[in-house]
């Protein structure tokens, strides 16, 4: 019980977007697939399947947060998805705690209405071109508290995730990611980041194509014996 | 990726000035325009070189590239020795490298030389924010506004910091001291109206509301002002219950009002009217 499942798009956003500003903090809400959940139950299972990045400034301010908020609820309502959490990464390089992150009275009402709810902490020291670890912390909501989440509990949907991400972040992507902030300067953007998910589609197929072929090169040795 | 490859020398040195006056600092694009382009030809730009150097040093020590900044603060020091703006490079440079002490100690001494040397004044104040020192560098901000109060940028900072602690009604008197300093700046009205409506309660709503309105009368096309223009009518009517009042009418009229802009402009910028369901919804739960 509790295992979190993270898809790749998620947390190649929420990456992405820590990347994109990394002299400010950043924020975003993450979306957990809505079958199978059961309204106000704890410690569910999640499928974490996207991420929506939200700002990279005036953190402290209400309206922008508000407007966000709404407009992503609604949405998430028509794609049979739940608000199932909350990300952060710390303005300060060292800072990698909830305590010090920003919008966390955000993150507390999430967990209000969805008790299972997750709290994912970039840890910025982690952050490299080369990931040889995710550089998260998830947190679940107990008792009026984020707690660490035991990492085993923490799975990724697709394989080479971290090789995916690492092949995005030195691509440059994050320099076409769209948050809200970037939406409110210019409408014309999409702060649903469609043309990225392309991308990792694209990348996770032609993933999924290698891995057959090694599958099938292994078996093929097998036979050989 | 931005593509810089066919630019001449003088080219790229008009692009970094460009940057230079319009506070842009992307490091890392300049970096490799210096490596890549002008280091063969600094010498051509006669006295504007320096301030190149210093927007140089500045972007190799974002990178990391403690080294080669180093260098070129060496080439300085030689041509100026005992420069206090020298100085204040060396003390840069030991901030990257989070000898925080050393820094500080380093710009103590430009002080000392020089009392009105602002900017390694403000530097104090990074390095308490970079160590973690949220009320250090409040109280240090606040005794550096005190000797240099038409500091707009320093008024930002410390609005900034004050917003970080939750202290929104210091943090709104550092708005209102923005909006004396600019107040044809529809940004530092907006800022106000943002940190009023923040706070909540009824007279903050009014507050908001007249600073979002002014925002609006100076930049009709500011998006965040008439989004919360929109917020904070629709917070008013669920204060004004009465439904006769002339208060009440008045703030359905600007929620109306602000509901009809924000759909033209989404029109206007062929994007999808995400914005105008949203604030449907928010008016049918009023």
């Amino acid at each position: 019980m509790g295992e979190v499942t993270l898809e790749t798009i998620a947390y190649a956003k929420l990456m992405l977007h820590a990347a994109k500003y990394p002299s400010c903090a950043v924020t975003g809400i993450l979306l957990a697939d809505g079958t199978n959940i059961r309204d106000g139950a704890k410690n569910q299972d999640l499928n974490i399947v996207d991420a929506i990045p939200l700002f990279h400034h005036s953190h402290y301010l209400s309206p922008m947060a508000e407007i966000a908020l709404t407009q992503i609820d609604t949405m998430a309502q028509a794609d049979n998805r739940v608000i199932a959490g909350y990300y952060a990464a710390c303005e300060n390089f060292r800072d990698n705690t909830v305590e010090k992150c920003p919008g966390q009275k955000i993150a507390e009402k999430i967990a209000e209405l969805f008790p299972s709810a997750v709290f994912i902490v970039i840890d910025n020291k982690k952050v490299m071109k080369h990931l040889d670890s995710p550089a998260i912390k998830v947190h679940s909501y107990n008792e009026g508290k984020w707690k660490p989440k035991e990492t085993s509990n923490i799975l990724y949907q697709q394989s080479y995730v971290l090789e995916t991400v690492s092949y995005l972040l030195q691509a440059l992507v994050y320099k076409d990611l769209v948050d809200f902030d970037n939406y409110l300067d210019d409408l014309t953007l999409d702060w649903t980041n469609l043309g990225i998910e392309k991308v990792i589609a694209s990348i996770n197929a032609s993933n999924s194509i290698e891995r057959e072929y090694i599958e099938e090169r292994v078996s093929d040795k097998e036979n050989d014996y | 990726m931005d593509t810089y490859d066919d630019l001449s020398p003088n080219e790229v040195n008009d692009l970094l000035r460009k940057w230079r006056e319009n506070n842009e600092r992307k490091s890392s694009d300049v970096v490799s325009l210096w490596m890549n382009v002008l280091q063969a030809h600094s010498n051509k730009f006669g006295n504007e070189k320096y301030v190149l150097l210093e927007q140089i040093i500045y972007a190799m020590l974002d990178c990391h590239l403690y080294g080669l900044a180093k260098g070129l603060i060496y080439v300085l020091s030689l041509e100026f020795p005992r420069s206090l703006r020298v100085m204040r490079y060396k003390a840069a440079a030991l901030e990257a490298e989070e000898k925080y002490d050393e820094a500080l100690n380093v710009l103590d001494v430009i002080i000392n030389a020089d009392e009105t040397n602002a900017p390694a004044r403000k530097r104090r104040v990074a390095v308490l924010k970079a160590q973690g020192l949220i009320h250090e560098a409040i109280k240090e901000l606040a005794d550096y506004l005190k000797k240099f109060m038409s500091d707009v940028e320093a008024w930002q900072e410390l609005c900034e910091l004050y917003l970080q602690v939750q202290e929104y009604s210091r943090a709104a008197f550092c708005a209102e001291e923005l909006i004396l300093h600019q107040p044809h700046n529809h940004l530092m009205h907006q800022r106000l109206a943002d940190i009023r409506y923040t706070m909540g309660g009824i007279e903050n709503m009014e507050l908001a509301k007249t600073y979002y309105c002014q925002t609006l009368k100076l930049n009709p096309d500011n998006l965040r002002a008439l989004l919360g223009l929109f917020l904070v009518a629709n917070n008013l009517l669920g204060q004004y219950k009465s439904s006769g009042s002339s208060k009440r009418k008045e703030a359905w009229k600007l929620s109306q009002w602000a509901q009809s802009r924000v759909t033209a402009k989404q029109r206007e910028a062929k994007a999808k009217l995400g914005l105008t369901d949203m604030m449907l919804s928010l008016s049918l739960a009023e």
